[in-house]
């Protein structure tokens, strides 16, 4: 086992490789982590996901561009890959604001929006449920009552199925489901949102304020 | 077989070229290649098949259809032009042979911004009829389809409603933007029929045409059943290739040219397939994520590259081009959706687009304005002058005349000069007043003498009516398709 200044200079590596897009430093690095000993709920928690959180912050501050956010999410995701194994014989468990299950409703195939919604969620701290594009409205109420869903977000890019958002909302509230819903996509409004007892996110951008919000963590 | 009475562009001039030769080639030979080895998903059962009797390499589980690249190019030989856009008024027909130029509404917005009230509200079948009736009588609007989908027709069935209330309100070639289904395909070419007179009439004249789009990157979905059905009817369906620049489409505007063109080719041979030499159009509507923000936006300048690269490979075919353009993301008609607009469809054109679609739309094609589509129109026969080159002969030398003026005289009282002076651009809505008058005349700039003349045209233009009977016969097939066409 390595001594704790070496861990902790492989987290920093961790953060660093993240928070500067080097795909093949984080790989070296979560290897490194592994072959350490390094605490799997520390490597993500203080490295990973503190570098994607602060390329999330740029991203907000018009610094970093959405692409390079995206291949932050990616990069991470390989390095968690990595860690996965250590992960399941670990003791200790991430801190998670809410479980959110996020889909893209039926008739729909836009995921881009959703996807981001989803890396900004992650980095923020949630544990996200992806049921995908095209996503029947069973599915966002079994998953939702599987893994106790805090938050439901359903995302809809086209008029024709923006009428799915309700029914999603509609669906859960039958099945029992009392998770607040958000939604968004480029053909919903705030009224729209308003109108069918669903909060309106305007973008993946703020999706983590209002999320917060709506898990009681107040932005 | 010209059209008579409609005004058209007129390229007059070498068209643009952004990529060399060899740049071209590299598109078709790269597309073959992504074509024969990777292969296209193929969502249709019915496209599927014709590619495996053809043979193709055909997965049923993926649905991933490897094309022969033998197979594409024997297709692609089989679309030619000239290809023919009827109208429901015979003397509006026109004929694609790649020396002339059109212009078309784009489709499929959900508001219009009311022209009394200047809100933005969601929009109409009123909204449908209205904006027709404004195309029919700009004379360098050539075709029409519907800029905004009604929000309160029954949704399943609005491509029928759509249709019905556009026959009513415009003489002129229809194109449709959103039938996505077979039927909603099956219902539009019974009602276009009825109107010419019957299949036969509407295959020599076919007064509809259908976008189809195809899906990136690298998906035939199930508008290629709508599609066929096109085909086999002779109503030219529109290839449309929508690429979004670094999300479903590379960074690059090469990868995105490649791309966009492999679905089009791919989507030609599926349909010359169906129907053998029938006739069809390539098309193109790229967009460019915004790298910051993710959103998809229509103004940027590599989305207008990846147009003018596909009305290229588009000449390269010898097929004619309709390109989705003037894309603006300005919400009102303002100086930001006059340059967006300007750079957008002037490039296409000078490319050698035979058609563009775009006019009165804002905000990335969602948003219906009155006042832009008609201050689009004027910047369209602005381009168009342009395009027509500079005609250089004795009479336009004009050397006799400059010699009877002699120096220090003027041009103003001569024949040469009357002969010519009807040949000028004259504005519609641009304000050409010294500032005094236009003081004088309350301030108002293009938008608002556009909507002066939005509203003239709404409350004195007359279209060519429909017959009763037909208007009647529309009306029985729009109820039929109501309860015919799947909600789902």
């Amino acid at each position: 086992m390595a001594g704790e200044e070496e861990k902790q200079s492989i987290i920093s590596e961790l953060e660093n490789s993240v928070k500067t897009l080097q795909e093949e430093a984080a790989i070296e690095a979560v290897q490194k982590a592994v072959a350490a000993g390094v605490d799997p709920v520390a490597a993500i928690e203080e490295g990973l996901a503190k570098g994607i959180r602060e390329v999330g912050e740029k991203f907000a501050r018009k610094e970093m561009f959405v692409v390079e956010l995206i291949y932050a999410a990616e990069i991470m995701g390989g390095a968690i890959k990595v860690l996965e194994p250590e992960l399941k014989k670990a003791a200790s468990k991430r801190n998670v604001i809410a479980q959110v299950v996020i889909g893209t409703v039926a008739g729909d195939i836009h995921d881009i929006g959703k996807n981001l919604v989803k890396i900004m969620l992650e980095a923020g701290g949630f544990e996200v449920h992806d049921i995908g594009k095209d996503a029947a409205n069973e599915l966002f109420v079994d998953k939702s009552k599987e893994v106790g869903a805090g938050i439901v977000g359903a995302s809809s890019l086209m008029t024709t199925t923006v009428g799915m958002q309700k029914e999603v909302v509609d669906a859960l509230r039958a099945a029992g489901v009392a998770a607040p819903v958000m939604v968004g996509g480029a053909a919903v409004t705030e009224e729209w949102a308003k109108e069918i007892g669903a909060t309106y996110s305007a973008d993946a951008g703020t999706s983590v304020d209002t999320a917060k919000q709506l898990a009681g963590k107040g932005a | 077989m010209a059209i008579k009475s409609m005004p058209r562009g007129q390229f007059g001039m070498e068209r643009l070229e952004v990529m060399d030769k060899s740049g071209a080639d590299a598109i078709h030979v790269n597309s073959l290649y992504l074509l024969e080895n990777m292969g296209i998903k193929v969502v249709s059962d019915r496209a599927r098949a014709l590619l495996k009797e053809a043979g193709a390499e055909v997965d049923e589980k993926t649905k991933i259809c490897k094309i022969p690249n033998y197979l594409i190019d024997e297709q692609m030989r089989k679309c030619k032009r000239p290809v023919k856009m009827a109208a429901r008024d015979p003397e509006k027909d026109f004929v694609l042979d790649g020396r002339h130029c059109y212009a078309c509404t784009d489709g499929v917005g959900l508001s219009t911004i009311d022209l009394e009230t200047g809100e933005r509200r969601p929009s109409t079948k009123k909204d449908v009829g209205e904006s027709a009736k404004v195309v029919d009588y700009l004379p360098m609007m050539h075709m029409y389809n519907p800029i905004v989908t009604p929000l309160d027709v029954p949704e399943h069935a609005h491509t029928v409603h759509e249709f019905e209330e556009s026959m009513i309100n415009c003489s002129k070639h229809y194109t449709t933007g959103s039938t996505y289904k077979r039927e909603e395909a099956i219902y539009e070419l019974k009602m276009a029929a009825a109107i010419v007179g019957g299949e036969k009439e509407l295959k020599r004249r076919p007064i509809i045409s259908n976008l189809t789009c195809t899906t990136s990157p690298l998906v035939l979905g199930m508008t290629t059943d709508a599609a066929i059905e096109f085909s086999r009817a002779g109503c030219p369906p529109l290839l449309m290739a929508m690429p979004l620049i670094g999300a479903t489409a590379p960074m690059t505007v090469a990868g995105a040219t490649l791309l966009g063109n492999a679905q089009v080719i791919a989507c030609a041979t599926v349909l010359q397939l169906a129907a053998p030499g029938s006739p069809l159009c390539y098309s193109s509507e790229p967009m460019a994520m915004d790298v910051q923000t993710g959103l998809m936006e229509g103004l940027f300048p590599a989305a207008n590259m990846v147009r003018a690269a596909h009305v290229q490979m588009a000449r390269y075919y010898d097929i004619p081009i309709f390109i989705g353009g003037w894309g603006s993301c300005s919400k009102v008609p303002d100086v930001q959706s006059g340059y967006e607009k300007a750079f957008s469809a002037f490039i296409a054109y000078l490319s050698g687009a035979d058609m563009t679609s775009g006019p009165g739309m804002l905000e990335n094609w969602t948003v219906l304005s009155y006042e832009q589509l008609i201050i689009d129109h004027e910047m369209f026969t602005m381009m168009a002058d342009m395009l027509k080159g500079v005609p250089v002969n004795d009479d336009t030398l004009a050397i006799a005349t400059i010699e009877a003026v002699g120096q220090e005289g003027h041009f103003m009282g001569k024949k040469h000069t009357i002969d010519h002076a009807r040949e000028m651009w004259q504005p519609m809505v641009t304000d050409g007043q010294p500032y005094k008058n236009w003081k004088a005349g309350g301030c108002k700039n293009a938008a608002d003498h556009a909507r002066d003349k939005a509203k003239e045209i709404l409350k004195t233009h007359e279209v060519e009516p429909l017959a009763d009977d037909i208007v009647k016969e529309l009306a029985a097939i729009v109820k039929e398709a109501e309860t015919k066409i799947p909600k789902k």
